[in-house]
């Protein structure tokens, strides 16, 4: 009879690692650096996992968890405001996969990472609170209004953001072919 | 042609995000407006943009090792306490509501005549009244419908749980319930 129940840890546990990769997806592209965004990525889920007692189950699990990040990533800014990492040249992920070399890669999945990488490109160009509203409504699939409760703006606000930066992303980012 | 839309409605309306009705107006007005099709077009070439992203990067495995080595040792530390505290904690809010509920009803019925008090009496009245105040938890964490409140509190009790019940604290509840045991214990 503790409030510590093996079952209840374990299934949060599960549930929590599941985010990481998503988690660590949105990080390395607010923070710009691969080891900050990973030691990020586990401050947020350890974060999670302590306060899971406080998340209400009528809220929306992703919007919570993304909030965390969300605020890790702020506070490690606001801490280290003069680290050469905050020009957002440093390795982002997709540039170098270590796990499969691009000799390998078939046509199809060079072409995907060539557009990646030109996508990338186009995200670094964009202000910071624009790209945020992007990265939230792509790794945590939120909704708009969403994405206002996470960062504490007017749905107006968040709207005009990501109507700047879906317009600078279609203007930096050549059409796919078919 | 009717007037353009915010610019900010488009973001919408390209993401999917809007209800049925304002989509098919919005729907309507692209039909006879170039500009804010090639607004919309714009818009759903930078959603898609984003698709080339991997939404779920491949993580280092001894990042990931190191990541469920942490979780586990918050897991062992989790502070113990009895699974009651741990339901009032996690579902007090909605004990509370049903609390609330009953006192509601228990004000609104006939009082039950209590019977005159018998030696030993107090000690088995404050148990039921911990094990109601128990199932009424458990009731919570079910989201079942709770027992008819008339077994819940005996009369005597009812302006003390009254005014308990007023500051809306299922945990505060609980310890006077038990108090009580307690006391008369």
């Amino acid at each position: 009879m503790a409030l510590r129940d093996d079952k209840d840890s374990d299934e949060q546990e599960r549930r929590l690692v599941a985010y990481a990769p998503r988690i660590y997806g949105l990080l390395v592209r607010m923070v710009g650096n691969r080891d900050t965004a990973e030691d990020l990525t586990q401050e947020t889920l350890l974060r999670a996992f302590r306060a899971f007692e406080t998340y209400r189950p009528e809220g929306k699990f992703r919007a919570w968890l993304f909030r965390i990040a969300r605020n890790a990533a702020r506070d490690w800014l606001r801490r280290r405001p003069l680290e050469p990492a905050l020009g957002l040249d440093a390795d982002w992920p997709e540039r170098a996969p270590a796990s499969s070399p691009p000799q390998s890669w078939p046509e199809e999945r060079l072409l995907h990472g060539e557009r990646a990488s030109k996508v990338e490109a186009a995200l670094k160009r964009l202000p910071a609170p624009d790209r945020e509203v992007l990265l939230l409504r792509y790794y945590g699939e939120l909704a708009f209004n969403d994405i206002a409760k996470v960062t504490g703006e007017p749905l107006g606000t968040v709207l005009a953001r990501a109507h700047r930066a879906l317009k600078k992303m279609a203007e930096l980012v050549p059409k796919e072919e078919s | 042609m009717t007037r353009c839309p915010k610019p900010e409605m488009w973001v919408l309306y390209a993401a999917g995000e809007l209800a049925d009705r304002p989509r098919r107006a919005l729907a309507t007005h692209l039909e006879s407006c170039d500009a804010c099709r090639r607004e919309v077009r714009d818009l759903a070439r930078g959603l898609e943009a984003m698709e080339s992203l991997e939404r779920e990067p491949v993580l280092r495995t001894e990042m990931l090792d190191t990541l469920e080595r942490r979780l586990r040792v918050a897991a062992a530390n989790r502070p113990t306490r009895p699974r009651v505290v741990t339901l009032v904690a996690r579902y007090g809010w909605a004990a509370a509501a049903a609390a609330v509920l009953v006192a509601a009803l228990v004000l609104n019925l006939p009082k039950p005549t209590v019977p005159a008090a018998l030696p030993g009496n107090h000690q088995a009245e404050s148990l039921q009244e911990v094990a109601a105040a128990i199932e009424l938890l458990r009731v919570a964490d079910n989201g079942a419908t709770p027992l008819p409140p008339q077994n819940l509190f005996p009369a005597g009790r009812q302006n003390e749980l009254d005014l308990l019940l007023e500051l809306d604290d299922a945990g505060l509840l609980l310890d006077y319930l038990m108090s009580q045991d307690k006391l008369q214990g």
